[in-house]
């Protein structure tokens, strides 16, 4: 009797218990954490110091943004030194790192932060400190920094758009034919990627014919360039009418290159971001049309090195927030002063 | 409830109880199950209400306080026409300076399109094209949000058209951070579940206003990858309409669907002065689950308790029953005096026995005490009590291990013996006839040699009958010849009838 009354309550309590959900474990990812800061300049006493934490210490991007840094500190007489994470991801390291920063003196750190919301709290830190805070490439949720240099994404989007929308007619598409453009982004849709998304589709929606349109299936290749290339690959086989692909990052820009050229689709225009030795090729080749929209990451980090440096000094910015600006790249303006110096920075 | 008296006589109710309690289980858990189902039902049902009707008012608190952005701007523009300002330059110049109350800034444009602002703010003019929003404003426009290089964060611009010199068309604007709007909308009920954007209609780009992430307020994104990639096939037609429905121009429309296992109840409205943009409100469903869930869960802790204080009241009735029914089934069974079956009982079990029986092989004995009248005549009823008990006492005895005793009348006992052996029973019964002269009754008196002695007659089955009746009246039949024959004896039936029957 006793085992049969135990049994029923352990189903009644099976009954109610049926509702909770089973939390997932979370995974823990591997990875080797940042390296301690080196010096980026020749380091001389009675300087500024000024410590450059960067996103991703493996990146042809942030090389050049440490090549601005480096630069900018040769230029206007500081000791900088920077260090960076293997993933970006890795916004812990890049707390530990404004730590040691603080602990070693700093004048001023000019940090990319690799989460926008969760270093907020160490930012802050910094900055209660005395400490310049200089943010490049990507902003932080908090008031509490003196200045960043970014590239103006919503912007940026537009101006892709806009050359999308050029390129198209240059290449002889009237505004009566059906056009469709097909879109490619990168896994996570970070608030970067959904700037530009957002300005390409903003102006596209402002400024395209009626019947030019954008492909409502947009592709994520989560950051694996043949897995971009199988989105693409999609893109051309499910839509006949495809006249165009923008790509709204390195990854994707890569991939959608490196496809159309691979499937010899001349007649599609390529639009992507940064550069790379696919988009290229396209770019300088007769055959195909494409363009690319580099962002000035030497100037975010060799401007951002010269602020600090006013800052220190007690000058005071007027401006919180400064658009690096874009230069879009193409074969007509491949070389274009203006151009080059960008292409040159980003050694292409 | 199934009641059956087993051959020693015992009352069984076959595992009727647990049937019971089982069926009681059943019933009770079906009947949760389809409760909280029912519950279940209803709190979706009311979630969807509530959550659709919230929705609309947030959005119309959204709307509201943009309208009172832009009646701001429009009463500050009618002052300043009012005051027939000849020189905007001058005008500006005096408030410039001014700290603005929730603005980032403020200025004007003239009549041929020159902004009087600062420098950052010129900028931005070129860069967004704010001009041309400018020239929209009929009474008011509102530009699309931009990132103010002031303060890096999402900003808006709000137009307002004046008239100055000798009625001239000029403008008034003010650059409103976007999270300002959020706070005027903002309210303490359901903020980390309410999710709030300005949407275009055009491109279906998205701007944050709030959201359970305090941070994410000021981020885009667009439909197409927050809504529609993400919402289950079931409710894509449903959300098609919906966003039909905006393309259409209709002021307001609400829509719920299913993101993976989480419902949201979705509305956008029209925002005045702001031309192909809306406010959208999203709010999961299950927010206004949570009072409710605590409600389903009281009532189940109550269901549940309810349903244990039951199974114990029944178990405890139950043991009580069980122990009243022992002594019932004593009551029923035994004869009080002498503890042995009564005459029932053991009709009962020797029927049961004869029934169930397919060689039925057994004896009866007829046993009684010879002149018990007597024996209550002489010395009272409480000796022959003390008789009758002694004497059943001893009968148990010596045939307790055999077979059932039964006290079958006044003095009168019978012995119903299971795979009889003869002689086995006839040692039993020598003894009896010997030990029987021991029990005294309880007031005899000194030189009294009054002593008990007993007659009794036996019948074999299936010698002599093959039912109880047949064999008990055979029994009856051997205890008469022995009685007649002077008692104090036994003796078996022998086919013969007695002289009585003669």
């Amino acid at each position: 009797m006793k085992k049969f009354i135990s049994a029923a309550i352990c189903t009644v309590m099976l009954f109610c218990m049926a509702g909770c959900e089973q939390k997932k474990s979370e995974t823990v990812p591997e990875f080797e954490p940042a390296p301690e800061f080196s010096p980026l300049t020749e380091i001389k006493e009675g300087r500024k110091n000024i410590y450059l934490i960067i996103k991703n210490l493996n990146s042809d991007y942030w090389d050049v943004v440490v090549d601005g840094a480096k630069a900018g500190g040769e230029d206007f007489d500081c000791n900088v030194y920077y260090s960076g994470c293997n993933l970006e991801s890795d916004w812990e390291s890049q707390s530990r790192l404004m730590d040691e920063a603080i602990a070693a003196g700093a004048d001023a750190v000019l940090l990319a932060p690799n989460d926008s919301v969760k270093l907020s709290a160490e930012i802050e830190k910094v900055y209660s400190k005395g400490i310049k805070m200089v943010l490049v490439d990507t902003i932080a949720i908090t008031d509490s920094y003196d200045v960043c240099f970014m590239t103006d994404n919503l912007m940026a989007g537009q101006l892709a758009s806009a050359e999308m929308l050029a390129q198209l007619h240059e290449k002889g598409y009237s505004e009566d034919e059906t056009v469709q453009v097909g879109v490619q982004v990168c896994a996570t849709a970070t608030q970067t990627i959904n700037e530009r998304l957002a300005g390409f589709l903003q102006f596209w929606s402002n400024y395209a014919p009626d019947n030019w349109t954008v492909i409502s299936d947009i592709k994520f290749n989560e950051g694996d360039i043949d897995r971009g290339c199988q989105c693409t690959k999609d893109l051309l086989n499910n839509y006949p009418d495809i006249k165009g692909v923008f790509g709204s990052d390195n990854v994707s820009t890569t991939a959608l290159a490196a496809t159309i050229k691979e499937k010899e689709r001349s007649d599609i225009v390529v639009v992507g971001f940064d550069h790379s030795p696919e988009i290229s090729e396209l770019i300088n080749s007769e055959e195909y049309t494409a363009s690319s929209v580099l962002q000035k990451q030497y100037n975010m980090s060799y401007d951002g090195v010269k602020t600090a440096l006013d800052l220190i000094d007690g000058k005071q910015m007027e401006q919180k927030f400064v658009d690096t600006g874009i230069t879009v790249v193409n074969s007509n303006n491949l070389n274009d002063p203006e151009v080059r110096k960008t292409l040159d920075h980003n050694r292409g | 409830m199934n009641k059956t008296i087993t051959e020693t006589g015992e009352l069984n109710r076959s595992g009727s109880f647990i049937k019971m309690m089982i069926v009681y289980f059943v019933v009770c858990l079906i009947g949760m199950a389809v409760m909280i189902i029912s519950i279940n039902s209803l709190m979706k049902e009311h979630d969807k209400k509530l959550t659709g009707q919230i929705c609309d008012l947030v959005a119309e608190k959204m709307n509201n306080s943009i309208k009172y952005m832009t009646t701001s701007a429009q009463n500050m523009s009618a002052m300043l026409t009012a005051q027939q300002h000849r020189d905007l330059q001058a005008l500006y110049d005096e408030f410039a300076d001014l700290e603005g109350d929730g603005y980032v800034s403020m200025g004007l444009i003239d009549d041929s399109g020159k902004v009087y602002a600062s420098e950052q703010q010129l900028a931005e003019f070129e860069k967004w094209h704010l001009i041309e929003t400018a020239q929209q404003a009929d009474p008011v426009s509102i530009s699309t949000p931009y990132r103010s290089g002031l303060t890096g964060e999402p900003v808006i611009t709000l137009f307002a058209d004046m008239k100055y010199g000798s009625g001239k068309k000029g403008w008034l604007f003010l650059t409103y951070p976007l999270k300002e709007i959020q706070n005027m909308a903002s309210t303490e009920t359901l903020a980390d579940e309410t999710e709030i954007w300005l949407m275009d209609t055009e491109s279906n780009n998205v701007i944050q206003c709030s959201g359970g992430d305090e941070h994410g307020s000021g981020s885009w994104a667009n439909a197409m990858l927050i809504f529609e990639r993400n919402i289950d096939k079931r409710d894509v037609g449903k959300y098609n309409e919906w966003i039909q429905s905006m393309y259409d121009g209709k002021q307001s429309a609400g829509v719920v669907y299913r993101i993976g296992s989480v419902r949201y109840s979705q509305v956008y409205a029209n925002i005045n002065f702001m031309h192909g943009w809306n406010v959208v409100v999203r709010i999961p469903s299950s927010a206004m689950s949570s009072t409710m869930e605590k409600f389903r869960g009281v009532v189940i802790l109550y269901i549940v308790t309810l349903l244990i204080a039951t199974a114990g009241v029944f178990v405890l009735t139950h043991r009580r029953d069980v122990a009243d029914r022992e002594i019932l089934k004593n009551l029923s069974i035994h004869d009080p005096l002498t503890d042995v079956m009564n005459r029932r009982a053991l009709d009962v079990a020797a029927h049961n026995y004869f029934q169930n029986a397919l060689k039925p092989e057994c004896a009866v004995l007829f046993i009684d005490v010879d002149y018990f009248k007597q024996v209550n005549d002489r010395y009272g009823h409480d000796a022959g009590d003390k008789v009758l008990v002694e004497f059943a006492a001893l009968l148990k005895e010596l045939f307790g291990d055999m077979g059932l005793i039964s006290r079958y009348g006044g003095d009168e006992f019978l012995i119903f013996i299971k795979n009889a052996d003869k002689l086995k029973i006839e040692s039993k019964v020598s003894d009896l006839k010997r030990r029987v002269h021991d029990i005294k009754p309880i007031t005899i008196k000194e030189g009294d040699d009054f002593s008990v002695s007993c007659s009794c007659g036996g019948a074999l089955c299936p010698r002599d009958a093959r039912d109880f009746m047949k064999l008990k009246a055979c029994a009856d039949r051997a205890l008469y010849r022995v009685k007649n024959q002077g008692r104090d004896d036994y003796g078996w039936y022998d086919g013969k009838k007695s002289s009585r029957e003669k």
